[in-house]
């Protein structure tokens, strides 16, 4: 049903991207140089599309979300979301970073909270949805503790609940389950499909496993050591529901083989 | 294993586990004292050198209405020191952390200010404020200031660059920030802070008693020690220990019911 949902989006969606990145340069200067992290990039993202950014580590990819996400000003180029350009943190978009970062004084209710205290929404009115979420993502029965008496992979649900809560249409995230076990990151995959399904958001997601990158997406965009370039990109029209048995199938080994050619390439 | 749990997160838990890792160290105060008796009575020490606990425990009770009357502006006015300090250094520190223009133009003369010993400045403070309450009471904040400063400065600066990318990602204002993220961060540091600005304000006022010599356990004593009556002067020292731990003690009862949260580090 979700398959090629890009395609069949509603007519007024198409040919207005969701993300427009555009010509985006990104400098470093140091000392001694100026590096560059990001050469040129310029790539579009429908509304409603799970799409990944796949490179190896320190390719850049994740200055590249930080930029679409508003927390790093580009040098050159832009970035656009739903035709604005984006100059600083945009109300509808969440980000989850590489680690939970959660306030260890805070309830995980309370942490779910965070962003409706912060951009000042009525408290109110969105408990109930922080309580939907918590269901969703198993951790209902946590709401009253702390994160530190949570596992690595619950903190990391929270923090997904936490980007979620003030309902924005774009989701980005930031190697997301790089720091977790093998196990718990498939189970994290997984998930994070149910819930991209349930909410039906557009979702930008760094990664540097080309599996993680083929489960979840629709298209995967390749980038390439630094100074970053799209070096590729490949439509992943496996069918959806996915679930994790479909690694096995030789259509998810010819793209991952695909992927790891262009990355070494 | 839930209750267990929940045993160990309630405030009234932790306080009784606080309370019981205390029996050791009581067991071995109680042992000191009957080696102190003994010793005395079997080395024949003068009362004057060392009075055995038993005269110092007889002294106290003797004389209670008189430690009394000067424990009250001993623990008033070292708690004036302190609430001044507490108020002064936690403003200070929270404009350090929060403006570069503070922390480049003030910050250097704090430290330096630091290594000037406060107690030394007993004498000037009586030449501007006389030998009364103000010189005391102004002794003990210089000297509870700077953990105050120090300590809620560090706190804050300590807070997780990623937490307020976190927070900046929700476009959270620079006040939200301060106040759910740095102010929070920063509040074990601050009770560090408290716990040994508490004992420097009564240091402060000790000090301070001893040389305007007009009231307090301090001046008492003085008074003692000037009249050779040394089981007196090891009693107002007791009540003055007991003092200094029941201020100490509420910080720290305050502490865990404020921070009930897991703080990691140990501070």
């Amino acid at each position: 049903m979700r398959g090629g949902k890009s395609r069949d989006a509603p007519p007024q969606y198409m040919g207005l991207a969701h993300v427009r990145i555009i010509d985006v340069r990104k400098t470093y200067k140091t000392r001694r140089a100026s590096i560059d992290a990001i050469s040129s990039v310029t790539m579009q993202v429908a509304r409603g599309e799970f799409v990944s950014i796949l490179g190896p580590s320190g390719c850049g990819k994740s200055t590249l979300l930080m930029a679409v996400a508003g927390l790093l000003p580009v040098t050159e180029g832009r970035v656009e979301i739903d035709g604005e350009v984006v100059t600083g943190p945009r109300r509808d978009t969440g980000v989850v970073f590489q680690s939970p970062v959660l306030m260890p004084w805070r309830s995980i209710f309370k942490n779910v909270m965070f962003p409706i205290e912060a951009l000042g929404l009525p408290v109110r009115e969105y408990e109930a949805r922080a309580y939907e979420l918590l269901k969703l993502t198993g951790l209902d029965r946590f709401h009253d503790n702390y994160p530190t008496e949570l596992s690595g992979g619950m903190q990391q649900r929270v923090s997904i609940c936490r980007a979620l809560i003030h309902n924005p249409s774009l989701l980005l995230m930031d190697e997301p389950f790089s720091a977790l076990d093998a196990l718990t990151r498939e189970t994290m995959n997984q998930e994070l499909l149910r819930i991209w399904e349930e909410f039906q958001k557009t979702v930008l997601f760094v990664t540097h496993s080309i599996r993680e990158a083929v489960f979840l997406s629709d298209r995967v965009f390749v980038m390439s050591r630094r100074p970053a370039v799209i070096s590729k990109v490949v439509d992943v029209t496996l069918p959806r529901p996915r679930a994790l048995e479909i690694d096995e199938t030789p259509e998810f080994n010819a793209y991952v083989s695909d992927l790891r050619r262009a990355i070494e390439g | 294993m839930d209750e267990d749990h929940d045993y160990q997160r309630s405030v009234v838990g932790r306080l009784i586990a606080q309370a019981r890792s205390l029996t050791m160290p009581v067991i071995l105060t109680i042992a000191l004292l009957v080696v102190w008796e003994a010793a005395v009575a079997v080395l024949d020490v003068s009362v004057v050198t060392l009075p055995p606990p038993t005269t110092v425990a007889a002294a106290i009770f003797e004389h209670r209405d008189l430690l009394m009357q000067h424990s009250v502006p001993t623990t008033v006015e070292g708690l004036m020191g302190f609430g001044l300090a507490v108020v002064v250094g936690m403003g200070l520190g929270i404009l350090l952390a929060l403006s570069k223009f503070f922390r480049v133009a003030i910050y250097p003369l704090i430290v330096a200010f630091q290594v000037v010993p406060k107690v030394a400045l007993a004498p000037l403070f009586i030449v501007w404020f006389g030998l009364g309450m103000t010189s005391r009471v102004l002794l003990a904040f210089v000297i509870a200031f700077f953990p105050m400063v120090v300590n809620t400065f560090a706190g804050i600066q300590g807070t997780d660059p990623m937490m307020l990318r976190m927070a900046r990602s929700f476009s959270a204002t620079r006040w939200t920030v301060f106040r759910k993220i740095e102010f929070p961060n920063a509040l074990p540091y601050i009770f560090s802070g408290l716990k040994i600005g508490v004992t420097f304000a009564i240091i402060g006022i000790i000090v301070a008693e001893f040389v305007t010599a007009q009231r307090g356990l301090g001046y008492l004593i003085v008074f003692a020690e000037g009249n050779i009556d040394t089981p007196l002067l090891m009693a107002a020292l007791v009540v003055l220990s007991v003092i200094g731990l029941l201020l100490y003690g509420a910080i720290v009862v305050l502490e865990k019911v404020i921070i009930r949260w897991d703080v990691g580090q140990k501070l």
